[in-house]
């Protein structure tokens, strides 16, 4: 287990490593960009980034000195806002952002397994046709156009919920539903399939020879195992979340990461880009471990090499 | 039916007709097609795309607008009109949504905004000047709502009418959303093939050399595709295009360069397993190259998943465009695309939800079909796939 831990470990830094060069590298590439000097900017701009960077040192320096800075969790100073920095942009749209992402999951587990186990064991009835009918809506509808359907719906139509904002939970309704489309569907659909199957093993035969109520079967012996694959699928889901997001909080106008995101692009804020870039794929590959962390925890049959 | 004597006839056994195959013979496009042809959800999804091709090849031609051509005087319009019969000719006039009168054919054509003559602010009239009669919006009445009254004061008859200069109605410039929708259609389709197909070659030579090879290369070659994998491509996708500015070729390039992960690894998946058989040992025993073996043996076996995540990779690539086009990363204006409508839209949304309606709905159409094509592909190509 320390082995199997210690090798994840380093493969995360080493997914980190390449994440940060690769960001690096294609900043640098970038005419006008912030590692070149050809560009006009406020010289307190300008003469942030220089004395931040090093920019006359050569390339192995600069990156060098990027990464230290990366260590201390400093991501720079802003390159379109004067007196801002990167970490600045994370520390206002973070809280939301996971708050929203939190809410999500949650949302979407509480829904997704029940949904998914109905549809397993009514296989082939209405109840699995509609749930499966949902799911690939949900799957194939993309969350921006789920998301502006439900406002129009909701918001202008009926006037149930509020257009834009959380200031009260209600404001958490849609944005929350709409995030969720997707994952929900795609859970859904995978506790299904990995519901029938264990369903279909000769263990659950012997559990129902031996005279187990059919409950019991189902959460004792089926769900235990046919929870698995969707544990695996989590840390991808959080990723999907993550960048839809990106879309969400731009409809619903929340002030988070994804609408701090898609503002420094639409901005050609370069460093914000880079540094929110470099944020979300640490965050993710560190879920990624966890999660693969946690089903070796959970699942005596993997084979730690 | 004979009904004389036995039903049955005595079947002559000879010796030339025991050996005759009864049933027709198919080969293996013809089994495919049958199975793929026996699922609904899959043949009406290969009929719209086909649909959607012509839509987006022909479909300018017929329109006759343009996608950039702009007319400020018809802003807005919806699809369905409010007409408001004016003069004894049979014209209708319609208000647009900033207050101006349009005037209308019989039929529902636009035909030239009325100009506008004066306010009368005391009796809460705007005053048109229709061919030297006097039409008036009237907005004195809150609870009804904006009237059109004629020069005696009195209400004038409306009815509804389809608009039939632009079937899909216009967005804030004025520019005919139906053809925007075709030419969006155009863009989302070229970069959908395309970027499949660049995905399928890369996959397929980078699955292939992987598989084959094994051993430390596959290792260093997996490697490299999990630490690609482990990011969602979606941010990679970002980067590349920020990188690149917007743009249509920005957009092919930003989801070749990173799609090919999946395709490599079902590609690789596949050599392993098929590599170990007997048909690669026998062409490896008379000396048939690696090349050749991957090539002419090893690829032709594992088509079917090939084909399936291709189809797979369509809607993806569809979706990842109007993704970027949405959030400000697509084709630059004023080239259309359905992600940058669904983006114009979205102001407007409460006033103007055609213009969010349409090209929402060929989102969700397109993938839709390109889901249902790839399901039905899967099972037919590769029973075994089946779930």
């Amino acid at each position: 287990m320390a082995w199997y831990v210690a090798k994840r470990v380093a493969t995360m830094f080493a997914t980190l490593f390449a994440v940060v060069l690769l960001t690096f590298m294609l900043m640098h590439s970038i005419p006008g960009g912030p590692f070149t000097a050809e560009r006009k900017l406020p010289d307190a701009v300008e003469q942030a980034l220089v004395k931040k960077y090093n920019l006359d040192a050569p390339l192995h320096e600069q990156f060098i000195d990027y990464v230290r800075g990366l260590l201390v969790f400093d991501l720079g100073p802003s390159f379109k806002y004067e007196g801002r920095s990167v970490n600045e942009f994370i520390a206002e749209g973070f809280p939301l952002s996971s708050r929203l992402g939190l809410m999500s999951i949650v949302f979407i587990l509480f829904l997704a397994l029940p949904l998914g186990c109905v549809s397993a064991i009514k296989s082939g009835k209405w109840q699995d046709l509609l749930i499966m009918f949902l799911a690939t809506l949900g799957i194939t509808i993309p969350s921006f156009v789920i998301a502006t359907a439900l406002m129009y719906l909701f918001s202008y139509r009926l006037g149930w919920l509020p257009v834009f904002g959380v200031s009260s939970v209600k404001g958490y309704v849609l944005p929350v539903i709409a995030l969720s489309g997707y994952s929900l569907a795609f859970i859904t659909r995978l506790m299904r399939s990995s519901l029938l199957e264990v369903m279909g093993q000769d263990y659950i035969r012997t559990a129902r020879a031996k005279g187990l109520s059919e409950t019991a079967v189902l959460v004792k012996h089926a769900m235990r195992n046919a929870l698995l694959p969707v544990v695996t699928i989590l840390g991808p889901t959080l990723a999907s979340l993550l960048t839809g997001s990106f879309v969400i909080e731009k409809i619903f106008a929340l002030p988070g990461m994804g609408i701090h995101f898609v503002t420094s692009i639409a901005n050609r804020d370069y460093t914000a880009i880079m540094g929110i870039t470099i944020f979300y794929a640490t965050i993710l590959v560190a879920m990624v471990f966890i999660v693969d962390i946690f089903y070796v925890m959970i699942d005596p049959r993997i084979k730690l090499q | 039916m004979d009904t004389n004597g036995s039903p049955w006839d005595r079947l002559e056994i000879g010796d030339d007709s025991m050996e005759t195959i009864a049933s027709e013979q198919r080969s293996f496009a013809q089994d495919v097609w049958y199975r793929f042809s026996r699922r609904p959800s899959a043949l009406g999804g290969a009929v719209v795309v086909v649909a959607l091709v012509l839509f987006a090849v022909l479909g300018p031609f017929v329109t006759g607008h343009t996608y950039f051509e702009q007319n400020l005087a018809f802003v807005n319009i919806p699809p369905r009109l409010t007409a408001w019969a004016i003069g004894d000719s049979g014209r209708y006039a319609y208000m647009t949504q900033n207050l101006k009168l349009v005037e209308l054919s019989g039929e529902g054509r636009l035909l030239a905004p009325i100009p506008f003559a004066r306010e009368d602010l005391s009796r809460k009239l705007i005053i048109f000047d229709y061919a030297g009669t006097p039409v008036s919006i009237d907005y004195s009445d809150r609870t009804a709502g904006l009237r059109l009254v004629g020069p005696d004061g009195s209400i004038l008859r409306s009815r509804r009418l389809w608009n039939r200069s632009y079937l899909l109605g216009t967005d804030s410039l004025g520019r005919d959303l139906l053809t925007r929708l075709m030419y969006g259609a155009r863009i989302s389709l070229t970069v959908a093939f395309i970027a499949a197909f660049i995905n399928l070659i890369i996959g397929i030579l980078y699955g292939g050399v992987s598989g084959y090879l094994g051993g430390n290369v596959d290792n260093v070659m997996m490697r490299v595709v999990d630490v690609i994998s482990t990011i969602p491509l979606t941010l990679y996708v970002i980067l590349i295009m920020v990188i690149l500015d917007s743009g249509f070729l920005s957009i092919i390039v930003a989801l070749s360069s990173v799609y090919w992960v999946s395709m490599a690894r079902v590609v690789r998946g596949q050599i392993m397993a098929l590599k170990e058989q007997e048909f690669v040992l026998a062409a490896r025993t008379i000396g048939t190259s690696p090349l050749a073996i991957v090539a002419r043996h090893l690829i032709p076996n594992c088509l079917g998943p090939i084909i399936v995540t291709a189809t797979m990779l369509i809607p993806t690539a569809i979706f990842v465009e109007s993704f970027m086009s949405f959030i400000g990363l697509g084709v630059s204006a004023p080239m259309a695309s359905w992600g940058t409508m669904c983006n114009d839209a979205l102001e407007t949304m409460k006033s103007t939800p055609h213009q969010l309606f349409a090209p929402a709905t060929a989102i969700c159409l397109t993938m839709f079909s390109f889901n249902f094509i790839g399901d039905g592909l899967r099972d037919a190509l590769d029973p075994k796939m089946r779930k």
